[in-house]
């Protein structure tokens, strides 16, 4: 099987959640010869590739993540320049975000199987998780703990040709957190939260209190 | 204070809404968006971590996003393509993200960003062209809880009426 997986975060490649959650999978997709080409929807210099791309291939995956509670503007302006397909080719997503629940990408994940129809394609299940936000601030072992799941899901797509099976489905973890661990995250986002965020905010240059109100 | 904001070249939608809110003296500022140069949101999260609540793309959404935070309705006008909002009209939303900060809360039982600024943008969505409705309702209220507020409805460009009458 050969794989066309787009990109679909609007942040560079460099700095994308979406394309280090794809390093792990694609490691995955890969080990029983499955092949597969990727691009970027945030380099506008490759949309016609893509688009190419797309009208080739049989199998294609989009992976994103979760603007506003649907897919990110940047990558709708691309996806309004294609043309249906209508010949079977099968497309499969992977919904990614940074808030943890599941229940938070469902609404996302609905559209996402609405839009496999209107492009003509057969859908091929989504890969629904949260709790993705701190990959670009890890590295190492650190972000491997959250990426590396990934990995066995890539084998998964590569099975099955899509998301439609009970492991992927279990991936996605809790749709709403348990309330004892709700409590304790009440207490860690008011104090170590905040304090690990500040410390970021430092280290990007901020100088301001998150926050700040710039137009009150 | 209730702003609309057209991101269409249909101007004749606005026009009807500056009349149907002055019949109703209602206080509405539109702006015409569909030439303004408004970018894509880029998710570079500048405007949590590195200048809070300043968004890094200086461009017209600058002039909508100071307008948003004093507004108690926003009203999107917005063409529609692959069943949804266009992605004009989605611009508008994702461009969103520096009224939030970046620390976090539970709303009920679900995460959500702790809002930067006190008041509350109620949102209402009115359509061009042929969205799936049921999904786009659907999301207008999903999307209000950025907002920490509650969705006024979607309603097509035929039922402009209506839409106004949800106003206030």
């Amino acid at each position: 099987m050969h794989v066309l997986i787009i990109n679909g975060s609007p942040r560079v490649k460099q700095y994308s959640n979406t394309d280090k959650i794809l390093e792990k999978f694609t490691m995955g997709l890969c080990e029983n010869g499955t092949t597969l080409e990727q691009y970027e929807i945030s380099d506008k210099k490759q949309w016609e590739d893509i688009r190419g791309a797309y009208y080739k291939n049989s199998n294609i995956l989009i992976a994103l993540p979760l603007y506003v509670e649907c897919i990110p503007g940047l990558l709708m302006e691309f996806l309004e320049t294609l043309q249906p397909k209508n010949d079977g080719t099968r497309i499969a997503f992977i919904l990614q975000s940074g808030f943890a629940e599941g229940v938070q990408l469902r609404c996302g994940e609905a559209y996402l199987e609405k839009l496999a129809g209107y492009l003509g394609c057969e859908y091929a299940g989504t890969l629904v998780k949260g709790d993705n936000f701190s990959i670009r601030f890890f590295e190492g072992d650190m972000r491997d703990r959250v990426t590396g799941p990934y990995l066995e899901m890539g084998r998964e797509y590569a099975a099955n040709a899509g998301f439609d099976t009970e492991k992927c489905k279990a991936f996605t973890g809790a749709e709403i957190l348990p309330a004892p661990v709700r409590l304790l995250l009440r207490v860690v986002f008011r104090t170590i939260g905040r304090t690990m965020f500040t410390r970021i905010a430092r280290g990007w240059g901020c100088t301001k209190p998150l926050d700040y109100r710039p137009y009150q | 204070m209730i702003l609309i904001v057209n991101t269409t070249s249909d101007t004749s939608v606005t026009e009807e809404m500056k009349r149907l809110t002055a019949e109703r003296g209602l206080a509405a500022e539109v702006i015409e968006a569909a030439g303004m140069n408004i970018s894509h949101c880029i998710g570079c999260n500048h405007c949590w971590l590195k200048t809070p609540g300043e968004c890094s793309i200086k461009d017209d959404y600058g002039i909508i996003l100071k307008k948003i935070i004093h507004t108690d309705q926003l009203w999107v006008i917005s063409d529609t393509a692959l069943g949804f909002l266009d992605h004009k009209g989605k611009n508008i939303f994702d461009r969103i993200l520096p009224i939030a900060t970046m620390y976090l809360k539970f709303k009920g039982n679900q995460m959500r960003h702790v809002p930067r600024y006190k008041g509350k943008t109620d949102i209402g969505i009115i359509y061009r062209g042929e969205p799936d409705k049921e999904f786009l309702q659907r999301w207008s209220e999903r999307a209000a809880l950025n907002f920490e507020s509650r969705s006024l409805g979607v309603f097509g460009t035929d039922k402009i009426k209506e839409a106004v009458s949800c106003m206030c």
